[in-house]
């Protein structure tokens, strides 16, 4: 992979420029869409129009509305574009249409209308979904980001997650380990709990299914419409307690009336990881050594190794590349009162490393109905499957493995195989088995054979098996089955007053085994294993809802009022056996059964919540909104939280001083305010002071408490001021939206420290504050706009800065993630949550002062001389320093796409810069442990050195610039094939490019580890050294509607 | 509007009224624990505290062996690595995470046992007694666990919130051993001499009383407490020196904390990290010293390793049978009758360098005929009884502080770290308190000297 060493934000900004250049040379079209006129006759007082609608592409657009301005009297294009209606000369017909400018054509003589209706790039009559509703996108007055799918589903990704990357401003989507299947980590405006991990909360039309990423993982983006970010504490505090990590709206497809219509997309791709020269090969390694020892002999080792001859590239047997493949069909159509969409879809992702593998199947029905003019119903049910096979080891202990190893015993390096070494241990192995490294040991080079007396050359540097009996003697699956149902029925009750009920809910139930064979480890049949976990978990939620949307005059109300109840029932349960003497079955009876465990809870939440929009003259906008959430898991002190919010915009674009102007076609100032919360990080039953039963060495058990109680136990609270402005200009040719923020996280969940003389080690509390700060700018910039060519631009920055305002007398905590390698974060008051700390690398020790300098392959010491940072002549640990943060300051996207006739052309770059990275993988890959590399005797300042591990030598720049996602696609002209409405042919690429930071040595840099609860502690967050490779996906697809 | 409507309407509005009246539901009990609330009101209640206990004790040992055999000059790790190397190096650092999980081990049984002390009004006559000899028992366990380890430590002889920070504070030695020794004083006289395997008898107070008393100096009083246990006929040395090991709850066993073999929550894993295998690939690897320290002669040495290792470093007493590696089932011995052997030779001693009194001439020599050494005739020196202490209950846990005790702790590992090229001071024999304690302490915790 190529590495640059100019700073990564000139390519952003080069793009930009380019941008601004072209948009400051040319000059200002038309944007107006073209008009047609197509025949002509003389005056007639009344008559019938038709027409055919279509967009850029000479594509008919379908379910277009063509009313008569001022009346009622409308309809809309059937599936060839077509429509006709009956009208007045003196009249004007208004083409309105989701997503395009709207056009208004005075009738006068015409008797048939072609319209090209040109894409809205600014959207500002777009409808936003929020919570509990929708709303204009010019009434809009909180930090909400809409993105609709239109090329998503075609993005080679096997997850809803990770299609969204660099589409949305604020958002930080983060491949910390792109294994099959696995989420990345979402952040909404930066990191705000001290605790727990903050994933934004996920809403599946309208009904919430988890704080977790679990849904996006089966869902299908085939099916999704639009989602809908909310940033801003304003928008998200309709959702009261668990608003705070900002909000995840997740609109899917509907049916539309019309004669059924079958769509297919299907995509094939390969995925591969770039070449990196971070592992050396043998032939490049002894070249070193020689050029170092110059005409002295190589040392014994090194000339074994040589004699070896192996070269085995880790790194293509780990990282062998995969394929990922999907299909998707779907009917949608209706009737007048009925429309429906069903879909089924089937996706698998191979993955880039050698076994992970992801698949899942998805059906989900979409069903509306009006029972009456008053009276509408509808249904989702979306049930689906996946399965997974995770990669069973860190990428690092994979790929650490000396390069001279073969993989297998074969009848050619088996004369190396000591049968003697290690008190026989080897006796019997044979052509076929995997090649250990110690099977090497004790070789006579003089013999040339292994030595029986066993004191001869050693070139092993570890006990371990071979690394792909790690992968390969292992399975890990995860199976999942989910289901997604929601119901709701709507009553008019009044002129513009209707009552909504909605049930719903989800269940997933997830299975997951873990096997290990009897050759998977270096102790054979006695660390053989198998698990089999089960957890159920199933969520229930009513919602009932007044709602009022009418206007008067020139004043817009919308409001609504409702009370929602949810529940969740868990359960869990874990069987595990062990020393399995074969790999036959994987039962849990083919062996002894070793521990078990199971665990059931509940969960409730009850709500309050209303909203009260009002506009005035679309000029003035006000939204004020509260929600009270009593949930079962607050203590009894504070069982009840409120969140209120306010809002206000002002559209001065609509003011009459601006009228007149033909530069600004919006202006809109907004601000607001709101207060939310966070319970994610409180389990079910935490406030109680629990006996939980412990058991002993003599069979008997009893009961002991496991936490303190805490009656005040209560949510996070999110308090969040965002000002902000949209602005479009030259007839909406080019727009701009900027979002300032201040976040403060105040009564974090705080697994606090106590002194552990009262027999707790921490207490739960609400405790200390967070403050995030930043902003956001959107622009957007529809470049070119002719009849078959266009050029669109869009190019989004998020700046976030992430400060520990009060740790309730524990700034300055030092914590560590791993005994064995002991680096540290400390937890500053006036820094970021988690920063790295350690010492300042001053220099490498000469090699001369190394034993054996080049032993093993791709060697280097485990020590290195530090800074005297206080300059007292010791290296203690008063010469520790803030080394770095693993947030980024700045993140950015820039999506240009073009359409010429029957092309269409887009790509996205995008990047992120400012985060650091405590990247330990070298610790593992370049051997750096004293026991292979010990000093000379007569080593300089042994005393001012430290492991590198502490130090900044591991601290590493994470930032990056990727060509996320490129498309290409041409839409075959289909007018005389009979049936096919559409077929369009593209080619799709992600990660084509994939630029990582000077200094960087690895694969991923935005891989961080978050297997277990130590690393996904935010507090030690940053330590990268299992996640999976960034890989590139290069795929083509087909659409096909008939 | 029509009929229908008003059916809907009345459906909708019918159901909303029946969900807002739920906040009832917000009251939740825990479905897999139990709530504290009012629990310890009967003897099976507080039975299943003094259960909880030894579920504690159950923590102490894993990773004991680092802070005392490691630290002295009988082990070490295999290779150097990490943390776990500051042990052998004498460079132990406060932010160490295993002094760091001793710490609070040895508070939460301390914990466990006052929470029984608090409740035992409830208690039936007959077993009241026991209770509270048994968390006596323990909470002095815990509390010279500790000082011994730390040195001046915060005394703890209550439940505390974390709001008590006048808890937090260290306590003078002197005062925490003599309420060791009370507690231990008041247990054997209320514990009975045969219980239940693995939980505290009469015989364990007064052999860890014992141990507290020659620690302070009084060795008259360890005397009359050890031949207490030497006449009361519950124990005896085993012929085969071995089987203490591997024949679990043996008659030479006083006081012992049993694990289970291939149980996920009742298996200790100490025997697999003393294997190359472990997780740190070997710990607790006897240094050259100790092997070139032992008399050719001696049997014990087929016990002391491990004999199908391949590393010959790899201690031997503790040797899983589990199928599991990881989950193994050996006991740890915490007192026997050995032990109790030679404490009473070093009892008469007295302190007096040397001695040669018969009974203590007899104690020791027990021990070393049953491993094929020959007996000590004449004079038994100090060297001489630390010597067969250092054999007879190696990697036990015992030679850092038998080295303390005999006064010989300095000398010994200055000429042991000279030779293997560490830095040794005296400071090195108190652990530091854990920094993490230090810091939540509200500044009532200081640190040990020299860290």
């Amino acid at each position: 992979m190529k590495k640059f060493t100019t700073q990564p934000g000139i390519i952003p900004l080069g793009i930009c420029l380019l941008m601004l250049c072209y948009f400051v040379s040319s000059p200002v079209k038309a944007a107006h869409p073209t008009t047609d006129v197509i025949d002509f006759i003389s005056i007639i007082s009344e008559a019938t129009i038709t027409g055919t609608v279509t967009d850029n592409n000479s594509t008919p657009l379908i379910g277009v509305s063509v009313y008569v301005k001022g009346t009622s009297t409308g309809t809309v294009t059937d599936l060839d574009g077509n429509y006709s209606i009956e009208v007045d000369s003196d009249q004007t017909l208004v083409f309105s249409y989701t997503g395009y400018v709207q056009q208004e054509i005075p009738v006068g003589n015409l008797t048939s209308i072609d319209v090209t209706l040109a894409e809205d790039i600014n959207q500002l009559n777009e409808v936003i979904v929020i919570g509990y509703g929708t709303q204009k996108k010019s009434h809009l007055t909180g930090a909400v980001s809409k993105v609709t799918n239109e090329r998503l589903d075609q993005i080679p990704v096997a997850r809803v997650d990770d299609a969204l990357a660099g589409q949305v401003s604020g958002i930080n989507i983060q491949s910390t380990n792109p294994a099959a299947g696995e989420a990345p980590t979402i952040r909404v405006r930066g990191q705000g709990s001290i605790s727990f991990n903050s994933t934004p909360l996920v809403v599946l039309d309208g009904i919430v299914v988890g704080n977790d990423a679990d849904f996006l993982s089966s869902l299908d983006m085939n099916d999704v419409a639009s989602v809908e970010v909310l940033k801003d504490a304003a928008s998200s505090a309709i959702y009261g307690s668990r608003g705070a990590n900002g909000i995840i709206m997740i609109t899917t497809k509907e049916g539309k009336e019309g004669p059924t219509r079958f769509d297919y997309n299907g995509y094939m791709g390969m995925k591969e990881v770039p070449d990196n020269d971070y592992l050396t090969t043998v032939d490049d390694w002894l070249s070193e050594a020689r050029s170092y020892y110059g005409d002295e002999e190589l040392p014994d080792k090194l000339q074994y190794i040589e004699r070896v001859g192996q070269q085995t590239d880790w790194q293509d047997v780990m990282m062998d590349g995969g394929m990922i493949q999907s299909h998707a069909l779907s009917a949608r159509g209706g009737t007048k009162n009925t429309n429906f969409r069903a879909a089924l879809s089937y996706l698998n992702d191979q993955g880039v490393l050698l076994t992970d593998n992801f698949s899942k199947l998805n059906f989900r029905l979409n069903l509306n109905t009006k029972v009456n003019n008053h009276v509408k119903f509808g249904v989702n049910l979306n049930p689906s499957y996946t399965k997974q096979r995770r990669f069973p080891i860190g990428v690092h202990d994979a790929v650490r493995q000396a390069p001279w190893l073969p993989l297998y015993i074969d009848e050619n390096n088996i004369q190396y195989l000591s049968r003697f070494t290690r008190g026989g241990q080897f006796a019997d192995a044979q052509v076929g088995d995997y090649f250990w490294e110690r099977m090497f040991d004790d070789y006579n080079l003089d013999n040339g054979a292994p030595d029986p007396d066993g004191s001869a050359t050693d070139i092993s540097s570890t006990s371990n098996t071979n690394a792909l009996a790690k992968v390969l003697e292992r399975e890990r699956y995860r199976y999942q089955t989910k289901i997604y149902a929601n119901a709701f029925v709507s009553v008019d009750l009044a002129d513009g007053f209707f009552f909504k009920q909605t049930v719903g809910g989800d269940m997933r139930f997830t299975r997951s085994t873990t096997w290990l064979g009897v050759e998977a480890t270096r102790n054979g049949a006695r660390d053989s294993e198998s698990i089999l976990g089960t957890s159920n978990q199933l969520h229930a939620v009513s919602e009932s809802t007044l709602n009022f949307n009418k206007d008067f005059g020139k004043h817009e109300i919308s409001a609504v009022a409702g009370f929602a109840y949810e529940e969740w029932q868990r359960d869990f349960s874990e069987l595990e056996a062990a020393g399995y003497d074969n790999d036959f079955i994987q039962t849990i009876p083919a062996a002894n059964l070793v521990g078990g465990s199971t665990f059931e809870a509940e969960e409730s939440l009850v709500s309050y919540l209303s909203r009260f929009n009002y506009a005035f003259d679309d000029k003035y906008l006000v939204s004020l909104s509260a929600r009270w959430d009593g949930s079962s898991k607050f203590g009894p002190d504070n069982k009840f939280g409120f969140f209120p919010a306010i809002s206000a915009g002002w559209n001065i674009g609509r003011e009459g001083f601006l009228s007149d102007n033909t530069i600004i076609e919006d202006f809109k100032l907004r601000a607001s305010y709101g207060i939310t919360g966070s319970n994610a990080g409180i389990g079910e039953y935490d406030h109680i002071g629990l006996l939980s039963p412990v058991g002993t060495g003599f069979g008997l058990t009893g009961f002991n408490p496991s936490n303190i109680a805490n009656p005040e136990l209560r949510w996070e609270k999110l308090i969040e001021f965002n000002p902000g402005l949209d602005v479009s200009v030259l007839d909406g040719r080019f727009g701009l939206s900027f979002d300032y923020y201040i976040r403060t996280s105040e009564d974090l969940l705080l697994n606090l420290p106590i002194p552990s003389v009262t027999g707790f080690q921490s207490a739960l509390v609400n405790r200390g504050v967070v403050e995030n700060r930043g902003f956001e700018l959107e622009l957007r910039s529809r470049n070119v706009s002719s009849g078959n060519f266009s050029w669109n631009t869009t190019a989004l920055f998020t700046h976030n800065k992430n400060t520990l305002i009060d740790f309730a007398g524990a700034s300055g905590l030092i914590s560590i993630i791993d005994s064995k390698r002991a680096a540290e974060w400390i937890a500053l008051e006036g820094q970021p949550i988690a920063s790295f700390y350690g010492y300042v690398v001053k220099e490498e020790i000469g090699l001369d002062f190394i034993k054996s300098p080049f032993f093993p392959v791709n060697g280097q010491s485990q020590d290195i001389y530090v800074k005297d940072l206080n300059g007292d002549g010791v290296i203690d640990t008063d010469d520790r320093t803030i080394l770095g943060s693993p947030y980024p300051d700045l993140i950015w996207s820039v999506n240009n796409s073009f359409r010429l006739g029957g092309f269409d052309f887009s790509f996205m770059f995008q990047g992120s810069h400012g985060a650091e990275v405590r990247n330990i993988s070298s610790q593992y890959i370049k051997n750096e442990f004293n026991s292979n590399q010990d000093y000379s005797s007569e080593f300089p300042d042994g005393d001012l050195v430290q492991q590198r591990i502490f130090t900044s030598d591991d601290i590493q720049n994470a930032s990056y610039v990727a060509l996320r996602n490129l498309n290409l696609g041409y839409t075959i002209p289909t007018n005389s094939v009979r049936g096919i409405r559409n077929l369009r042919i593209y080619l799709g690429a992600q990660n084509l490019l994939y630029f990582m930071a000077e200094g960087y040595e690895g694969f991923n840099p935005e891989g961080i580890d978050l297997t277990n609860s130590a690393e996904r502690n935010p507090l030690t967050y940053g330590y990268q050294r299992r996640p999976a490779p960034i890989f590139r996906t290069i795929s083509g697809g087909v659409n096909l509607s008939f | 509007m029509k009929f229908n409507n008003v059916k809907y309407i009345g459906f909708a509005i019918l159901s909303g009224l029946l969900l807002t009246n739920c906040t009832d539901e917000l009251d939740l009990a825990p479905l897999s624990a139990v709530g504290d609330n009012a629990y310890y009101s009967n003897t099976e209640e507080v039975e299943s505290g003094v259960i909880a206990i030894y579920d504690g004790l159950q923590q102490v040992p894993l990773r004991e062996f680092a802070l005392t055999e490691m630290r002295s000059d009988n082990t070490r790790t295999k290779s150097s690595e990490g943390d776990w190397a500051q042990f052998e190096n004498f460079q132990v650092q406060p932010t160490n995470v295993v002094v760091a999980s001793y710490w609070p081990a040895n508070y939460n049984v301390i914990f466990r046992a006052n929470r029984v002390l608090e409740n035992l009004e409830v208690v039936d006559g007959s077993l009241r007694g026991q209770f509270e000899g048994e968390a006596k028992f323990a909470r002095a366990l815990g509390h010279f666990n500790l000082v011994r380890a730390y040195g001046d430590i915060p005394l703890v002889d209550r439940v505390i919130a974390p709001t008590e920070s006048d808890f937090f504070d260290r306590d003078d030695t002197d005062k925490v051993l003599s309420t060791i020794d009370a507690d231990l004083t008041s247990a054997a006289s209320l514990l009975p001499a045969d219980i239940t395997f693995g939980r505290a008898t009469k015989g364990a107070a007064e052999a860890l009383l014992a141990k507290v008393k020659l620690t302070t100096g009084d060795y008259s009083g360890a005397r009359t407490l050890l031949e207490s246990i030497i006449n009361s006929g519950e124990y005896a040395l085993l012929d085969n020196y071995s089987d203490v090991f591997y024949n679990e709850g043996n008659s030479e066993i006083i006081f012992a904390i049993p694990y289970v073999d291939d149980d996920a929550n009742e298996s200790q894993d100490f025997s697999f990290e003393f294997t190359e295998g472990g997780v740190v690939s070997g710990l607790n690897f006897a240094t050259n010293d100790f092997i070139d320290s032992i008399d050719p002669a001696d049997t014990r040495i087929t016990t002391f390793f491990n004999p199908t290792a391949v590393r010959q470093e790899e201690v031997g007493k503790f040797i899983t049978q589990s199928s599991d590696a990881r989950l193994c089932g050996n006991d740890w011995i915490v007192l026997r009758y050995a032990d109790v052997l030679l404490m009473y030779a070093e009892a008469i001693m007295a302190g007096n360098g040397e001695t040669s009194n018969a009974d203590a001439l007899a104690a020791v020599n027990d021990i070393r005929t049953r491993v094929g050494l020959e007996p000590i005739t004449g004079i038994l020196t100090e060297d001489m009884l630390l010597q067969e202490r250092r054999h007879e209950l190696a990697f036990e846990n015992h030679r850092l502080y038998d080295l303390i005790r005999f006064g010989k702790a300095e000398s010994v590992l200055s000429a042991f770290a000279a030779a293997e090229g560490y830095n040794f001071a005296p400071t090195d024999l108190l652990l530091p308190i854990p920094q993490n304690e230090i810091n939540v302490s509200n500044g009532e915790l200081s640190q040990n000297p020299g860290y």
